[in-house]
């Protein structure tokens, strides 16, 4: 299973756009090197198990040398590999718990419901074929074999003893007889007279007789004089060497009289040896008898094996502990072998299926982070990798669906935008223009009040929220309450009405309308109120209406005129050679007839004026100049009326049509005077605005004013 | 250059596990003829294990490890030569003879048979002026001291921890003088 590394703890998980290179695989995840171990652990138990077998047939001391040595360290080995696996066991698991790393707990739980699976039933393995084994070793040991085991090796002791006691015997008695024998002359005959009946007479069964010549060095040279042995023995030539008996005599002659050993003579059985020193007269040791007594083999065979067994079995009881250690290592080593195993195969188990869920748990949170191309690596094909397949395709449709979602949240931002850009157009065409808006809620509270709707109901913005019945009791504005109130149900419903409202000292025409709105569903979502203010309209409905009425009027009034002046013209051309006074009187009718006719056609002219304005022809004019002779013309007209003119200084020329200003400030004087009933004071002023770049005349008198159904 | 009898060792006792309860080795050194002599003594003897291993015709064996230190301050002690001493015997049931082998540094002697129990004892436990060192490359007036530790063989202690080997230990003390 490869890991992809990462920066997280948990590198299973990896990211599609980036797969690093593959690193070395470890050893959890190569099932070469788990098989190898697994196969080497079985050959090791297979190869202990054959080894127990057959320590049996080993010797105690090779099990108690080398074996319990081996053992122990396999033991030791064991032990501390258990502890190591344990040790770090419990440190990861103390870390992770610490770091509050995922699946912590249940990994700890599996790992120790494995050990405790194995632990419990091997170290009661343990104890059990422990005490087996001590006992069974026990067992080895009983009274009665004790008894036969030792009288056996007794028996055969006291045998060789016996012979031993009765060969030195015969050697000393026969050294005793040679004692006054020379053994230095050529002629041994009284030394085989004593030899000889010896051996025939089968007390021993070989006598070999030796001088000693004390000038040998450094120990004193012994040469054989005479050899007999009892007819029969039949030691035959391969299997007696008398270099041992040589070795022997020349040891006794030095004065070594150390026991010494059965010699073994092949398979003919052991000779029994027993030295005497033959001493002269003097004292001196002058020779050396060797007597030997023969064991036949079967006899010397059985007495070694009774010796064999008893030490076998007396050997047994000595190294009872460390044989007892032997075997119990071995079951102690098997037993760690097994707890080795089975931790080291909990915590591999517990790994291997925690590690797939631990990436997946990392992989939800890095999903949850956001990181929706991470995908967990599948690494088996089981389950686990089916889950994991299932995992890495939810977090594909996630992502996808991140993806929609995200280009559905643009599309969105984009029409909120355009949404916003659309408000801010209409809420600034609002603001700008002249209709007044007011926007109501189902709740009958004020939302909205545009510029328009403030200035010209006299509002401000801190009625929104307000109930619109309360807004609109106000004072002068109870006719768009009932506009309110009677509002159409659809838009293409105009349902206008044309109110008038008194706003301080004037009136306001107003065309309202008002609509209400409704949901999707039908609901009602407040109404809107439109409002629009056509005092202006109607003024100039007015002044068409008079201007129409003055067009039609002089129109009449004209057409009379002309032959009323033609006919008076006619009657003083006729009456012109009349007398005197009746001409004269003919011509003063006929001048005041086609006088008046002259006035009628300036009043004509007048109202021809007033219906339709002549293009005004702007000249640089002394504004000044132009008011006072304008002024001029009310000199002494009116008894009861002043007419003062403050100008004011600096006033620049300015580009006007002088006839339609004079005709301007006359009809404004006019008004004023006849406002004033011909009684009052009137007052014409000029400033100039400089800033502005703008010259005002004010015409002002102290009359009673216009009514507002006028203005 | 003349040599001189230098030191007589001090006896310092120290406790082993095995060998007997109250394991201790006297040891005594003797500077002379530019060699060292040691002569040492396993005080508790025969113990009734190794009697008992030696009656079962088992080769048994006590090795000695003979060493020849010099004290270092704040350090170990520095081994300056060493010698192993092995006394083995071996017992034949059907003989009752005993058969005694003494090797030093893996050297054996000609073995020695003897029937006689306190001649084993001796041959296992003493050994006297035993000319194992010599006095080349010492320093004078440096005090040295000669370690002896004991181990048996084969193995009858506890069974399951071989390294138990219950060696006795004696240590003398000598300054070298010329």
């Amino acid at each position: 299973m490869a890991v992809a590394p990462q920066s997280r703890p948990l590198g299973v998980t990896r990211s599609p756009a980036a797969v690093p290179a593959r690193s070395r695989r470890p050893f959890r995840d190569n099932p070469r090197l788990i098989l190898a171990s697994i196969l080497l652990l079985a050959v090791a138990g297979v190869a202990t198990l054959f080894f127990a077998d057959r320590s049996s047939r080993l010797s105690p001391d090779f099990l108690t040398e080398f074996v319990l040595y081996a053992l122990s360290v396999a033991d030791l080995t064991l032990l501390v590999a258990l502890g190591f696996v344990l040790a770090r066991y419990i440190v990861k698991l103390l870390v992770e718990r610490r770091r509050a790393l995922p699946f912590a707990r249940f990994r700890a739980k599996i790992v120790t419901l494995l050990l405790g699976m194995t632990l419990i039933p091997a170290v009661l393995v343990l104890f059990v074929g422990s005490e087996l084994i001590r006992n069974s070793v026990e067992r080895w040991f009983n009274a009665p074999m004790d008894e036969m085991l030792s009288s056996a090796n007794q028996i055969a002791g006291d045998y060789y003893a016996e012979r031993q006691r009765i060969v030195n015997d015969e050697a000393v008695r026969i050294a005793r007889e040679l004692a006054p024998l020379d053994l230095a002359t050529p002629d041994l005959t009284a030394v085989r007279q004593v030899v000889d009946p010896k051996v025939a007479g089968q007390r021993v069964a070989m006598v070999e007789v030796y001088r000693v010549d004390p000038a040998g060095t450094p120990r004193p040279a012994v040469t054989l004089v005479v050899g007999a042995e009892a007819p029969g023995l039949g030691l035959g030539p391969s299997g007696y060497n008398r270099a041992s008996a040589d070795r022997l005599a020349e040891r006794a002659a030095a004065g070594n009289v150390e026991p010494h050993p059965p010699e073994p003579v092949g398979t003919a059985g052991e000779l029994i040896r027993g030295v005497a020193p033959v001493r002269g007269a003097d004292g001196r040791v002058v020779g050396v008898v060797v007597a030997s007594d023969h064991l036949t083999g079967g006899m010397a065979a059985r007495s070694r094996r009774m010796t064999d067994a008893y030490e076998a079995y007396a050997q047994l009881r000595v190294l009872k502990r460390p044989l007892t250690g032997v075997y119990l290592s071995f079951f102690v080593m098997v037993t760690l072998m097994i707890l080795v195993s089975s931790a080291w195969m909990g915590l591999y188990l517990a790994k291997r299926i925690t590690r797939p869920v631990q990436a997946l748990a990392a992989a939800a949170r890095e999903i949850g982070a956001g990181h929706l191309d991470h995908r967990v690596e599948r690494e088996t094909a089981d389950e686990f990798g089916s889950l994991v397949d299932a995992f890495n395709a939810m977090a594909s449709e996630l992502a996808g669906s991140r993806r929609k979602l995200e280009q559905s949240a643009v599309d969105l931002e984009r029409k909120h935008a355009e949404v916003e850009a659309r408000r801010r157009y209409i809420e600034t065409i609002l603001e700008r223009i002249a209709t007044g808006v007011v926007s109501v809620d189902a709740d009958g509270r004020v939302t909205t009040v545009n510029s328009a709707a403030s200035r010209l109901l006299g509002l401000d913005g801190r009625v929104a929220g307000e109930p619109a019945e309360r807004v609109f009791s106000r004072s002068g504005l109870e006719p768009l309450l009932a506009v309110l109130e009677n509002a159409g149900g659809s838009a293409s419903d105009p349902s206008a009405h044309e109110i008038a409202l008194a706003r301080g000292d004037r009136e306001l025409h107003l065309a309202a309308a008002a609509t209400k709105l409704h949901g999707e569903g039908g609901q009602q979502e407040g109404t809107v109120l439109v409002f629009e203010d056509i005092t202006p309209l109607i003024r100039a409905q007015k002044v068409a209406a008079w201007r129409e009425v003055a067009r039609r009027l002089a129109h009449e009034i004209k057409n009379p005129l002309t032959p009323i002046q033609l006919c008076a013209e006619r009657l003083r051309r006729h009456f012109s050679g009349a007398p005197p006074a009746t001409r004269g009187l003919v011509d003063e009718c006929t001048g005041t007839i086609v006088g008046e006719v002259e006035s009628l056609k300036a009043l004509v002219d007048e109202f021809s004026q007033f219906a339709r304005m002549p293009a005004p022809k702007r000249v640089p004019t002394d504004l000044h100049q132009l008011l006072t002779d304008a002024l001029g013309l009310y000199n002494g007209l009116f008894q009861d009326v002043r007419i003062t003119a403050e100008f004011g200084a600096d006033l620049p020329a300015v580009r006007v049509d002088p006839g339609q200003i004079r005709r301007v400030i006359i009809n404004l004087v006019d008004n004023a005077i006849e406002a004033m009933e011909r009684r009052g004071a009137v007052s014409v002023g000029t400033s100039h605005d400089a800033p502005n770049q703008v010259v005002r005349i004010t015409v002002a008198d102290n009359g009673p004013g216009i009514p507002p159904s006028e203005r | 250059m003349r040599t001189l009898l230098a030191a007589v060792g001090v006896t310092v006792l120290a406790a082993g596990t095995a060998l007997a309860a109250a394991d201790a080795i006297r040891v005594v050194s003797l500077v002379k003829d530019q060699r060292i002599f040691v002569s040492f003594t396993l005080e508790s003897g025969v113990t009734e294990d190794l009697r008992a291993a030696i009656d079962s015709g088992l080769p048994t064996a006590i090795s000695y490890d003979v060493e020849l230190r010099r004290e270092a301050a704040g350090w170990f002690d520095k081994t300056l030569q060493s010698v192993a001493v092995s006394a083995i015997v071996q017992y034949d049931n059907l003989t009752r003879r005993y058969r005694l082998t003494l090797t030093v540094d893996g050297l054996g002697e000609e073995p020695t048979i003897t029937e006689d129990r306190e001649t084993v004892r001796r041959w296992l436990t003493t050994f006297d002026r035993m000319p194992l060192f010599t006095t080349e490359r010492l320093e004078t007036n440096v005090e040295y001291y000669v370690r002896v530790r004991a181990r048996s063989r084969p193995w009858i202690t506890w069974f399951f921890w071989p390294w138990d080997r219950g060696s006795a230990s004696g240590v003398a003390k000598f300054t070298l003088i010329r």
